[in-house]
């Protein structure tokens, strides 16, 4: 090296030519402007972040979040850890509120149509029309999405007062489950799980880990049930024609055909009540079945159900759903069979819980049929839709656009435009939830609030539909007792304390009562709703024969919610557009998902353009083959193929989103009348033409090098033997390896002790310094993708759209990996997909540091990687030399396409990275930092726990841990001290990175590799 | 080695001779851009107004003949990343029943200002790249004193920076101070 050109040469040599492009570049006659407060607000203090506990609005869960302000803008949005439901996690449409806030085609004033176009109006004229309709033009129709308690309560009031009538309308509908609780239990109630108390859990195909009642809770307790601990951990079982996300994270699948939930769930209840259980008033029902019939209607084997029989016969089992996967002619049927196989099984007041009181607001497709008829008959002059986008989200053949057109006067109160707003007369800007007060009754006991975090922002002249609600009933000469909701939350909050304060624990002064709910975010008090655990007698109307579907194809079209836009209401929002779908990792278009088997048989690949046809339309989406669908369906997700929306979900529609509502026929459940998403069968074409797939998906295996290896439960407690075992196995390929020429081992596994490490006990090198290190727990982790998106909001990653991403230019920090190890829909058994989110390792031996030819990749003293931007001259040699690509290169200046006002999103904290420039994971270097000026301030250590990371900070399955690991009482440096602790590659590289990974734990035997 | 010696060479000089070519470049195209205003300026109207201040705040006698501690209007020094430029109440607290003796015209723009509840667009002196972070909390905790960087602004009528031709407020001037403190000299202290 001595003799050669050495690193610092050329920096030398390329630092000349930095600085006199520097001096030339200076220009002196910049001015920037100083702009502060006149009358400062209390609680900013500029350059710090103040913290907001609200309540979540981006769906009907009412999970607890904390917002993250700056000079008075909302830049963060993590977990509530003190919140009763969420428990400090969130999912990507949690976190994306962000860009819901800051969406650049939110609605800036209110409008009005005149002559098929829309013409900005002041509030003053459109409150003078909303309140001349509403008062003179004939009967109201209010359509709202389900709201919280209080919202909710205000405008069933406010729609009575004016004799009309409100209908709550969900695309993502649980009508079949109320129904079925209440035939099975006579509650009027949704069925509340607790999944973390069941020993053996089996889901009916419900997605409960991304779009069922309230994903976040229970990926916290499915955590806690299926996680490894203490050598013990609960088994999950899926059954269902297509692995979803939840489905992807069963220890077996039972790959049963779409319709045949109910005859399962009674044939495995009729083997228990054989086996001497009771199912009270559905014995006979339930005696009438076998396992053989219900296991040929489902296409598994009957040992498949019969050991599914045993698993419970074990008992505390707990069965799930059906869901939505299960919203076919007999959803009811289904929802009911499996609350009776609960029952049977010990389940209820164990583990499912049924209240007697009536909780929040009940949707029904039941209802909106009936609006509909009502409007197309003329019943309405007036209908009111917000939170909803009716016109999208239902079968076009449910006819609800025509009917909607028929009303005289349609108003609309959206944040953006939608197909809904582009037929009303009166647009209204809608606040967004994080500008506006309401609430939320996650559970029983449970009340969460939800606060404005900010002032509205300027550029859009939004307010609030209730406020506008109350103005407008004031003009019209009703009183509810409050100028603005906030009076009305405040004085319903006093009443309710008034009334039940002593009751449940809640005495005292109710004004520093609302304080501290402002300040927590929620408050639990004794849950004393009465309960409900017996079955009644059985109602004969119900049938649970197999739904027939219409349509002459020969595959079954599965239609489901997408885990990233849900019904299609959040596909304006780029980071959920970019970010890979759980599944499949394609993002920014649609797909259809074939098995293997069916593609062969089409003659298909992934990326071939198919034609699906029903009966009521057809779709042209690339097919994308998956072996974790049956053979016989076909499924697509909604959320696709907006024709009128917001600009970036217009994109998605333009670059082949589809909707796949419309080839469903308006069929629904005849007994609870909730809308059938799985309803007809298709036939699917393929179309000679082919699309790349968008996709993040290098491979789905993992080719022998064991990235994401797995343990068995049984040899868990008996790793020093395999170690042992192993000396021929990889640990002696890794000897073998490391007696070739050329490779220099650094004994340490990482641990505590092990540092100050060899040769970096020299200069700044030498004092005592932290060693930030991860763990993640892979056992734990869903593969949800939320620590995608809080990373992408946390550190201001951009989005660098379709085509770019189709050139492999993506720019997340963090990604989640999925490797297919044992996925096979063709029979019942084990199923083992691998999940591993991958990030910057920080390796103590970094591979991309010595090839840096301008020391911008070099190594802190506290052991982090790190990337100094500004050195940065973007030879991109670290990315290549990095072997977990986890280095992403800033190929144009994606930051600064990014729209007004989204780029206020941005964290001030963090540097915008432009063109040319080399980034990645920082470890949150920013919270690092911050925490550590604080403490040596205050003149002390850092504690543990101080430093969080962004994506630790909304992991719903707490699977995260950051810490110090040289603090041996840290909770990181406990948590690898693990017999299930490896790095990734580490022993083939020898790159010592700081990330912990804990491997998954299965229940059937894996070929450990020399992990 | 002979041959890694003239390696050495032909890269030095390549190197050199493009690095020169890109100063050339860049003051080629730097010249007729330096006539525009430069984005974040207030525009041509503003123009005229670019060298002063929209008050003429004296710090020298603020600072210096009446001894007020820099931290009473940079409030958030001590805790902050940023030291906060005073809102205009803060300025109001003296100058409601302070008429200023020697330009009063001038104290009478901050009740102009307060009244219109206007903020005063202070002209800014002070500031580091964006990819730089400077905590002044850290500072201040280490005694450093305000004048280090910011220069004798109690003596200051008018704020300027202090001598930038010399390289003040550049990485090599902060660097210099944090080897000679002891303090880290990490990247990453300042760069994320």
């Amino acid at each position: 090296m001595s003799d050669g050109f050495g690193r610092r040469d050329f920096l030398k040599v390329v630092g000349v030519g930095g600085t006199s492009a520097a001096a030339a570049g200076c220009s002196t006659d910049t001015v920037e402007r100083l702009i502060p407060y006149v009358t400062p607000p209390e609680e900013i203090t500029p350059g710090v972040a103040t913290w907001y506990a609200t309540t979540c609005g981006e769906c009907g869960s009412g999970c607890g979040v904390r917002v993250r302000t700056r000079e008075g803008r909302a830049v963060m949005i993590e977990g509530n850890p003190d919140h009763p439901v969420s428990k400090g996690g969130l999912c990507s449409r949690g976190v994306s509120a962000l860009q819901g806030l800051y969406n650049p085609d939110r609605i800036a004033t209110p409008m009005r149509a005149v002559n098929g176009s829309f013409e900005p109006v002041s509030w003053d004229e459109a409150l003078e029309l909303l309140a001349d309709r509403l008062g003179t033009g004939g009967r109201s129709l209010f359509l709202t999405g389900p709201k919280g308690p209080t919202e909710g309560n205000f405008l069933n009031r406010f729609a009575d007062r004016l004799g009309g009538r409100r209908v709550v309308y969900d695309a993502l509908d649980d009508s079949a489950l109320r129904r079925a609780a209440k035939i099975a239990f006579g509650v009027d109630a949704l069925p509340r799980y607790q999944i973390g108390e069941a020993d053996f859990l089996v889901s009916f195909g419900a997605d409960f880990l991304e779009t069922w009642l309230s994903p976040v809770h229970f990926a916290a307790e499915f955590a806690s049930m299926h996680g490894v601990r203490d050598g013990h951990k609960g088994r999950f079982v899926f059954i269902g024609s297509r692995l979803s996300l939840t489905g992807q994270n069963a220890d077996e699948w039972i790959p049963a055909r779409p319709g045949s939930e109910a005859q399962v769930a009674l044939a495995v209840a009729g083997e228990l009540v054989r086996r001497g259980a009771d199912a009270g008033p559905y014995t006979a029902l339930v005696s009438n079945t076998d396992l053989e019939s219900a296991a040929e209607a489902a296409g598994v084997e009957a040992e498949a159900l019969s050991a599914l029989a045993d698993r419970f016969a074990a008992g505390n089992g707990l069965a799930l759903g059906p869901g939505l996967a299960g919203h076919h002619a007999g959803a009811t049927a289904a929802n009911l069979a499996v609350l009776i196989l609960n029952a049977v099984a010990g389940a209820v007041g164990r583990t499912i819980h049924l209240d007697a009181t009536p909780d929040g607001e009940a949707s029904s497709y039941g209802d909106m049929v009936q609006a509909v008829a009502e409007m197309d008959a003329g019943a309405y002059g007036v209908a009111v839709v917000s939170g909803a986008n009716p016109v999208y989200s239902l079968p076009p053949a449910s006819g609800f656009a025509d009917a909607f057109g028929k009303v005289p006067f349609k108003v609309a109160f959206a944040t953006a435009p939608d197909e809904t707003t582009a037929i009303a007369d009166l647009v209204l800007p809608d606040a967004h939830p994080l500008e506006s007060w309401g609430d939320a009754m996650p559970a029983p006991g449970k009340y969460s609030v939800r606060q404005p975090v900010m002032r509205p922002i300027h550029l859009f002249d939004s307010r609030p539909m209730s406020d506008v609600l109350l103005e407008t009933a004031s003009r019209l000469g009703h009183d509810f007792g409050a100028v603005t909701f906030h009076e009305y939350l405040r004085a319903a909050n006093r009443s309710w304390l008034a009334a039940n304060g002593e009751a449940v624990g809640l005495a005292g002064d109710p004004n520093a009562r609302w304080r501290e709910l402002l300040r927590t975010g929620s408050v639990s008090y004794a849950d004393t709703s009465p309960k409900v655990e017996a079955l009644q007698p059985p109602e004969t109307a119900v049938g649970f024969a197999a739904p027939s579907f219409q349509g002459d194809g020969d595959l079954t079209l599965v239609v489901y919610p997408s885990p990233r836009f849900g019904d299609g209401a959040h596909a304006n929002r780029p980071w959920l557009l970019e970010l890979p779908d759980p599944v499949s990792k394609i993002m920014w278009h649609s797909w259809a998902e074939l098995n293997p088997t069916t593609a062969e048989r089409l003659g298909l690949r992934s990326g071939d353009v198919v034609r699906i046809a029903s009966g009521e339309g057809e779709v042209e989406v690339p097919a994308w083959v998956y072996p974790g669908v049956r053979e016989d369906v076909v499924a697509v997700a909604m959320g696709g193929g907006h024709t009128v929306y917001a600009e970036f979900a217009r994109t998605f529609a333009d670059g082949g989103g589809v909707n796949p509502m419309t080839l469903l026929p308006a069929d629904a459940d005849a007994e609870s009348a909730a809308l059938a998403l799985v309803s007809t069968r298709v036939s699917v074409t393929p179309t000679g033409e082919w699309r790349r797939l968008v996709s993040t998906e290098g491979s789905h295996d993992q080719d022998d090098r064991n990235v994401a290896p797995a343990m068995a439960l049984s040899a868990l407690g008996h790793a020093a033997d395999a170690a042992a075992e192993d000396e021929h196995g990889h640990d002696g390929q890794r000897r073998e390896l490391q007696e070739g020429g050329g490779f220099v081992p650094v004994p340490t596994e990482g641990r505590a002790e092990d540092f100050p490490l060899p040769g970096s006990d020299f200069g700044e090198y030498a004092d005592d310094h932290p060693r930030w290190a991860m763990a993640i727990d892979l056992d734990k982790c869903t593969g949800c993708g939320v620590c995608v998106t809080a990373c992408q909001a946390e550190n201001n990653v951009p989005w660098v759209g379709e085509r770019e991403a189709m050139n492999g230019r993506e720019m997340h920090w963090l990604r989640l990996e999925r490797y297919y190890e044992t996925v096979d829909a063709s029979h019942a058994g084990p199923l083992d997909v691998r999940l591993l989110p991958m990030l910057c390792q920080h390796c103590n031996n970094a591979p991309c540091e010595p090839v840096c030819p301008v020391f911008a990749a070099y190594h802190t003293p506290d052991g982090l990687n790190a990337q100094a931007y500004n050195r940065c001259v973007g030879t991109r040699y670290c990315a290549n030399n990095c072997p977990y690509k986890v280095r992403v290169f800033n190929w144009y200046g994606y930051t600064s396409d990014i729209p007004e006002p989204m780029n206020w999103q941005f964290n001030p904290d963090v540097t915008v990275r432009d063109n040319g420039v080399m980034e990645k994971c920082t470890f949150c270097v920013q919270r690092i930092r911050d925490a550590g000026n604080r403490a040596a301030v205050e003149d002390r250590e850092v504690r543990d726990g101080e430093v969080y990371t962004a994506c630790q900070s909304v992991c719903p399955a707490d699977a995260i841990v950051f810490g110090n690991i040289r603090d041996a009482g840290s909770r990181v440096a406990a948590a690898v001290d693990d017999e299930r602790t490896y790095r990734v590659l580490d022993e083939l590289i020898n790159t010592q990175p700081a990330v912990h990974y804990l491997k998954k734990v299965t229940f059937h035997e894996v070929d450990e590799g020399g992990h | 080695m002979p041959t890694a010696r003239t390696k050495r060479q032909w890269l030095t000089a390549g190197l050199g001779s493009v690095s020169l070519l890109g100063v050339a470049l860049l003051v080629a195209w730097q010249a007729p851009n330096a006539q525009q205003p430069s984005e974040g300026s207030e525009g041509a109207a503003a123009e005229a107004d670019v060298a002063s201040q929209p008050i003429q705040f004296p710090h020298d006698t603020h600072a210096g003949q009446f001894q007020i501690d820099c931290q009473y209007c940079h409030f958030s020094a001590e805790r902050s990343v940023d030291a906060g430029i005073p809102p205009v109440a803060t300025c109001m607290g003296c100058h409601q029943v302070v008429p200023g003796r020697t330009n009063p015209a001038e104290v009478a723009k901050i009740r102009e200002y307060h009244d219109s509840d206007t903020p005063i667009p202070w002209r800014r002196i002070y500031k580091v790249s964006d990819h730089v972070n400077f905590p002044h909390l850290r500072h201040v905790a280490a005694d450093v004193a305000c004048q280090t960087c910011h220069g004798q602004v109690q003596e200051m009528g008018v704020l300027e920076t202090v001598a930038p031709e010399a390289g003040n407020l550049k990485m090599g001037w902060c660097v210099s101070c944090h080897l000679e403190r002891g303090a880290s000299r990490d990247c990453t202290v300042c760069h994320y």
